[in-house]
């Protein structure tokens, strides 16, 4: 029998309160006043009688109408008396999405989440089915469809919230498909969530199946939100001659009233080294800049932690500590131009680590560790040899071509000519005019996207007065303004090939003196080396490949064990294990090579994705609108167990007047009882 | 025949004490149960306290021919009229127990309200007979002491509204001082509980009634004093001492009810024998009733002796 008003029930302890005041009264009875004393003995045991009641009728009433009274007030339901086909066509399949993101942590949100899918199950009749949906950035299903509520309860107690993202679409979906495999009359959609605004594309309209009941339950509730977070931190190298030292700067929002001297700690290896106070506006942030401290020799975990507060998630941000990556680049070029080498000298991300030699000079050795050749004017080196450059290229390494004036299409052996994207034309002169400039550029490509930027400078700008069209039609990424290939793409075996239409020096042209060739230069050496930066911190849900962080390791092992921040354990790379691993946690993972138990982990770090910071919500009836079809009933107040009208419901929650009623009797016969007890016990005087 | 008399009267006058005592008036009271009392006394001319024959005078025109002596008539065919001493004087003194026993009522009237009836009633009665009424209320030690006199039943009766329970009961002390201030010899009534052994009892009436005092002593008990109806494991507290007792009722009754009647057959008889007229009462009895007994108790005794 369901109660409406279940803690009501805490009232029967008032049963107790007449047994107490019959003991306590009986203790404390004034004595019985006597002429004399004179002929009375001592009782020896004269108050056992003390551990009985005097009047167990009495007793009982007034506990049964106290007894009735806390039950009418519990306010119970009984359930609906109903022929079987009349349920049967009652039956309904239910299908809950409870969000279990990181922001579900706020507050009560959890609780009161949990508390709406358990009354939920306890509002189902004993033919309908539900299926318990979790979801935050993807949505699995915890149970089966099943009627069962100790099942669904027993799950529903098993889940928490996690670090992760919401993405109610994804949760969206499962829904449709489990409700469009029903057969049961009736379907009902829950969804249980804060209603985050980043959870959900508002212009998003997954429109449920005509029919279906769609409750919309929001549990971010009305209580101020006040958290603070550090969404980000930025490392910075230390320009200062001496011990290369970096600079940590975080960057810290408030949400809620202003905080006062709220207390920043930088913590490396575990360890604190520097602690800061900031000031935090209403609704705002700082940033907070630590002292510059040593690099450490190999990566370290670290981060930064703010004072907790109620959502101690978000608090600390974490990130790796590194010295900057080192590339190294072979550039071979008849004439030493300081055009390439200062262009890429100047990176530190990565740090070019540049050997320069000419095409004769070159040779295999110099092959050695490197990851990019740039062939500067294209003169082909012989020393290498053909077979150890092509097997440098296929073995994954990166080629970039300028062509110049020593390139000649006969000087490239035949087996070479795979290094090549196609036929290279003769050089066009077009110095007697302005020169030529490049007409089209694909900036969306990897190797010219960052040009885009604002600082990535006008390639426009840069005269061509010299050039060798490539004839080819694959992989351009842009051309001259008459239409031949300025530059292009291509891949060979692992490694990737770049090729120049035109020279690096500044004599065929005067790219070298444009503010884009450096940013041109180093984004064209990293797409050619194929290298990738190693993120210092990653989102939670993001995945990554043990060799995007780290190539020259990647080589190490195929299988890599990945250990989550809670010590769990995983397998990546390899077969039959995913190539990638996913962040989940919040924290720093270590990837350790399969078989190499002595080599140092990758370190990884994961944060809460910064759109789950956004606490922003939506409107309930905004998803209630765009999920219900003209034929589906929306219903943002809770669900609605079953089509009865409100007499029968009434009727089915009228119990309690009975109950009062009883209590008003059972008070009536106790007060005759009582008062006849009184008038025919003997009385002290 | 004399035990017999009066009984018509209590059948038609049943009065009861806790009804009178509402009235609060011991005057009135006292003047309603004694004229009510004696109206029905017509057939029983043998009742009165006057019984100390003084001498025999020639009957003269307008004296009451009740009053005849028929015997002397029979034998010298001459009327003389037989006059008592105390048809002119005697002493009337009620000695009222007012310690704190006496304050005790289960149910019903306390009984020192009782005795206040009771010694009304009497010094009414008495002060009707034309002798001198007076008051001693006492308890270890003497209270109030109102002495005999034709005029001191006003006195009588508000001392009695006045007089409260409290403190210890002794008879011993207060009657052997009483004894000493009253040389005359008179009546005196003891209403009392009686809380201590009929010897002692004796001890204490014994200077009175050597004296010369004819003493009634009314034995005022509450019905529960004496059946003892407690059903409650409780402690009982003495009024006059505060002791305190813990008692099972059920488990001591017996006993209890065992020892009180012995302690009143024990008064009795050592009560009974001597110049002592010994009255038990209980305060649910009928005040008229009372009287009644009490009076006829006193002629039986003085026929007796």
């Amino acid at each position: 029998m369901p109660l409406l008003a279940p803690l009501f029930l805490l009232g029967l302890a008032a049963i107790a309160v007449p047994l107490l005041v019959h003991l306590v009264q009986r203790e404390k009875r004034d004595p019985v006043a006597f002429p004399s004393l004179m002929f009375l003995e001592r009782t020896k045991a004269p108050f056992t009688a003390r551990r009985h009641l005097r009047d167990p009728w009495l007793f009982l009433l007034r506990a049964l109408a106290v007894a009735a009274l806390v039950l009418a007030f519990a306010r119970p339901v009984f359930g609906r008396r109903e022929t079987a086909g009349a349920a049967d066509e009652r039956r309904r399949e239910v299908v809950v999405l409870l969000d279990r993101s990181f922001s579900m942590r706020i507050n009560r949100r959890w609780d009161r989440a949990r508390a709406s899918v358990d009354s939920v199950i306890q509002s189902l009749s004993p033919r309908d089915r539900m299926t318990l949906v979790a979801f935050d950035r993807r949505a699995a299903a915890v149970t089966a469809a099943t009627g069962d509520r100790a099942v669904l309860r027993a799950a529903l107690s098993s889940l928490a919230p996690t670090d992760e993202s919401t993405r109610l679409a994804s949760a969206i979906a499962v829904a449709q498909q489990r409700l469009a495999s029903s057969d049961a009359p009736r379907k009902v959609l829950v969804v249980v969530s804060d209603l985050q605004r980043t959870g959900w594309d508002l212009s998003d309209e997954s429109h449920m199946q005509a029919g279906t009941d769609i409750a919309v339950l929001d549990v971010s509730g009305d209580a101020a939100i006040a958290d603070r977070a550090v969404r980000s931190v930025a490392i910075q190298r230390d320009q200062r001659p001496g011990p290369a030292q970096v600079i940590v700067s975080a960057r810290v929002a408030n949400v809620g009233p202003a905080v006062r001297a709220v207390t920043a700690r930088l913590e490396v290896a575990g360890r604190m080294v520097e602690e800061r106070t900031v000031d935090l506006p209403r609704d705002g942030g700082a940033m907070v800049t630590f002292p510059a401290l040593p690099m450490p020799p190999n990566a370290v975990a670290a981060r930064v932690v703010l004072a907790s507060d109620p959502l101690p998630g978000d608090d600390a941000f974490h990130f790796v500590l590194q010295r900057a990556p080192v590339l190294p680049v072979l550039v071979i070029e008849t004439r030493a131009s300081p055009f390439l080498s200062r262009a890429l000298a100047i990176g530190d991300a990565p740090r070019f680590e540049i050997t320069g030699r000419s095409p004769a000079r070159a040779g295999a050795a110099d092959l050695a560790g490197r990851r990019l050749v740039v062939l500067a004017d294209g003169a082909f080196p012989t020393g290498i040899g053909t077979a150890r450059l092509l097997r440098f290229v296929t073995d994954g390494g990166g080629l970039f071509v300028a062509l110049g004036d020593e390139t000649s299409p006969r000087a490239w052996p035949a087996a070479a000519r795979a290094l090549i994207p196609g036929r290279i034309t003769v050089a066009t002169d077009r110095i007697d005019g302005t020169g030529a400039v490049l007409g089209e550029l694909d900036q969306q490509h990897p190797a010219l996207a960052q040009l885009s930027g604002p600082f990535g400078g006008d390639l426009a700008a840069a005269r061509f007065f010299k050039y060798r069209a490539i004839d080819t039609t694959a992989g351009v990424l842009a051309r001259f303004d008459d239409g031949s290939v300025a530059l292009t793409e291509h891949a060979v075996g692992r490694g990737r090939v770049l090729t120049f239409g035109s020279s690096l020096d500044g004599v065929w042209n005067d790219l070298p003196r444009q503010a884009a060739f450096l940013p041109l230069m180093q984004q064209l050496a990293r797409y050619a080396a194929g290298w990738r930066d190693a993120p210092r911190a990653l989102g939670i849900g993001a995945s990554v490949r043990p060799s995007d962080l780290a190539d020259a390791q990647a080589s190490l092992s195929e299988r890599w064990i990945a250990i989550a921040p809670s010590g769990a354990r995983t397998t990546v790379g390899g077969s039959g294990t995913p190539a990638a691993l996913e962040l989940t946690e919040a924290g720093v993972y270590e990837l350790r090579p399969g078989g190499s138990p002595g080599a140092r982990p990758l370190l990884v770090a994961a944060n809460i994705a910064p759109s789950e910071l956004e606490l922003a919500s939506f409107d309930a009836l905004r998803l209630t609108s765009a999920l219900t079809t003209s034929a589906s009933a929306a219903d943002t107040g809770g669900v609605r167990a079953e089509e009865e009208t409100l007499v029968d419901r009434e009727a089915r929650q009228s119990t309690w007047w009975y109950l009062l009623i009883a209590a008003t009797l059972l008070l009536v016969a106790e007060s005759v009882l009582a008062r006849r007890a009184v008038t025919l016990a003997p009385a002290p005087e | 025949m004399r035990r017999d008399a009066g009984h018509p009267v209590s059948e038609r006058l049943t009065m009861d004490p806790a009804t009178l005592a509402r009235i609060g008036n011991l005057e009135l009271v006292a003047r309603w149960v004694v004229e009510g009392f004696v109206s029905g006394l017509h057939r029983s001319p043998h009742l009165g306290f006057s019984t100390d024959f003084a001498e025999h005078r020639p009957y003269v025109p307008g004296d009451d021919i009740r009053h005849v002596d028929w015997r002397v008539f029979a034998r010298t065919e001459r009327t003389y009229l037989k006059t008592y001493e105390a048809d002119t004087n005697t002493n009337f003194t009620v000695l009222l127990d007012v310690s704190a026993s006496m304050g005790y009522g289960h149910g019903g009237i306390a009984k020192l309200a009782y005795a206040k009836l009771v010694a009304a009633t009497l010094s009414w009665f008495s002060r009707r007979q034309r002798d001198r009424v007076g008051l001693v209320t006492f308890a270890d030690d003497l209270r109030e002491i109102i002495p005999p006199s034709a005029r001191h039943l006003p006195n009588v009766l508000h001392a009695l509204e006045r007089a409260t329970a409290g403190g210890g009961g002794a008879l011993a002390r207060p009657l052997a001082r009483i004894a000493q201030s009253q040389p005359r010899r008179g009546i005196f009534v003891l209403i009392s509980d009686l809380y201590e052994p009929a010897a002692d009892v004796q001890r204490a009436l014994a200077p009175l009634t050597g004296a010369g005092h004819d003493v009634i002593v009314i034995h005022v008990l509450d019905a529960a004093e004496r059946a003892f109806p407690f059903q409650d494991a409780a402690t009982f507290r003495d009024l006059e001492s505060g002791e305190r007792l813990p008692v099972s009722p059920g488990k001591v009754r017996e006993r209890y009810v065992a020892a009180m009647e012995a302690h009143l057959g024990a008064m009795r008889a050592k009560l009974g024998g001597g110049r002592v007229d010994y009255s038990l009462v209980e305060t649910s009895q009928p005040l008229d009733r009372v009287l009644f007994d009490v009076l006829l108790r006193r002629e039986f005794l003085r026929t007796a002796v």
